[in-house]
């Protein structure tokens, strides 16, 4: 009995249940009532996510660390960070605006990105990591709220509306947040919680639920 | 279990809850559940119910919220623009037509998709997903859940509008030169994405499909 309940799985959207055992590597897994996907059989569960993950952080820190745009208005430059305009907001806009914004795009998919990364280590090297538990709900919970990929499409919009106003230069920090949400788009489309959940108990010597 | 595995093998659809099942929503984990209404995930530590909680009340009680709050997000100024002891408001629509105006087709497209339409889209596709779980209808409910599925998805693209005047109220900010100041809808506009988005994670898809067995 405890063996079959790994590979049972209940479809989210209609409540069908299914065997997914003999879905073949590299296929996807759609249920047998809606049509919903299930889940993607992936080659590689854990190489591929992790490395995607990787880069994603490493554009995250880039993406906050260099300035986005660089503007001149009226004869003044000025270079801005994702967190320099924020900071601006909080003063002179909307501090309750400026907390949504700051937690949409910043807070979320940072602590998204690395928490999974956290995961993720902690499976591919077979290690009994504290936290990791907690940390998977909680990234699963957040990861509608991650933004970094309306904010860029948001800048694209800001920039055409300041190009009748200012000079526009797009820095770094642009260039940056381009590759993180293309790499993060490709690393949510790898991660399969339900893979990364059996992994997970794989890894603390295979525990087994009633 | 071993019968329930072989059942479904045989392309014979099987609803979970009618053999006590469950699966927990964060790690997919199959539990019996049997005459519990709730308990916890072994593995995970969250809640597992057969149906989300009072799906349909919270689902109504967050949209009509995000429906109340849409109307002063598109009638109010969402950016208020100033310099040199000129200010002038803009609401959304005014925004698009200004884009129109000045042959910015494509991003008049852009904003008026995300702040307008896919709001009102998203909150009247939940709605009638709503009154169809009401009313028992049996048609159509594979289409109707790829409904809720991309109502789910398309709401947080229409954060781009709050986004867009935080950058511009951060960029432009050269005291009485020139100025731009989020005006009263931004808040009401970015309350209502928020509550739509509670609201399509409130309703359970799996109420379009639980009435077939009840009859």
């Amino acid at each position: 009995m405890k063996e079959n309940n790994k590979t049972l799985i209940v479809c989210h959207a209609c409540d069908a249940l299914q065997d997914v055992s003999h879905i073949p590597k590299g296929n996807i897994a759609s249920c047998i009532c809606c049509g919903i996907r299930l889940f993607k059989n992936t080659k590689s569960t854990i190489e591929r996510p992790l490395a995607l993950l990787i880069a994603c952080s490493i554009f995250f820190v880039v993406a906050n660390i260099y300035p986005v745009l660089q503007l001149t208005i009226a004869g003044i430059e000025r270079e801005t960070t994702l967190i320099e305009t924020a900071i601006m907001f909080y003063s002179e806009g909307s501090p309750v605006l400026a907390v949504v914004v700051v937690l949409t795009s910043f807070v979320f998919p940072g602590f998204c990105v690395f928490s999974l990364l956290y995961v993720y280590m902690a499976i591919y090297f077979k290690k009994n990591w504290y936290f990791t538990r907690s940390l998977l709900v909680w990234s699963s919970q957040l990861l509608p709220w991650a933004m970094l990929d309306v904010y860029l499409l948001a800048i694209l919009v800001a920039v055409v509306k300041l190009v009748s106003l200012a000079s526009v230069i797009l820095g770094i920090g642009f260039s940056a947040m381009v590759g993180f949400v293309i790499f993060y788009a490709a690393c949510i489309s790898s991660i399969e919680m339900h893979v990364l959940w059996t992994k997970l108990d794989e890894n603390c010597c295979g525990t087994q639920y009633e | 279990m071993k019968t329930v595995v072989e059942r479904s093998m045989n392309n014979k659809i099987i609803r979970a809850k009618n053999v006590g099942l469950a699966s927990c929503h964060i790690c997919d984990l199959v539990i019996e559940l049997g005459d519990n209404d709730a308990t916890c995930c072994p593995r995970c530590n969250s809640k597992i119910h057969y149906r989300k909680h009072n799906s349909i009340n919270r689902a109504w009680a967050l949209l009509i919220s995000a429906f109340i709050m849409y109307i002063p997000a598109n009638t109010e100024a969402i950016m208020v623009t100033g310099g040199l002891g000129q200010e002038s408001a803009d609401t959304i629509i005014s925004g698009v037509i200004y884009f129109i105006a000045t042959g910015d087709w494509p991003l008049a497209l852009v904003i008026f998709s995300a702040s307008v339409l896919l709001p009102l889209l998203k909150i009247i596709s939940i709605a009638y997903l709503l009154i169809m779980v009401h009313r028992g209808n049996e048609l159509r409910k594979k289409e109707k859940t790829r409904l809720y599925v991309i109502a789910e998805l398309i709401g947080k693209w229409s954060m781009v509008d709050i986004f867009v005047v935080a950058l511009l109220t951060s960029l432009i900010q050269l005291g009485e030169l020139s100025y731009i100041v989020p005006g009263p809808a931004g808040l009401a506009f970015a309350i209502m994405v928020i509550l739509t988005m509670f609201a399509a994670m409130a309703f359970d898809p799996k109420l379009l499909w639980d009435k077939s067995e009840e009859k």
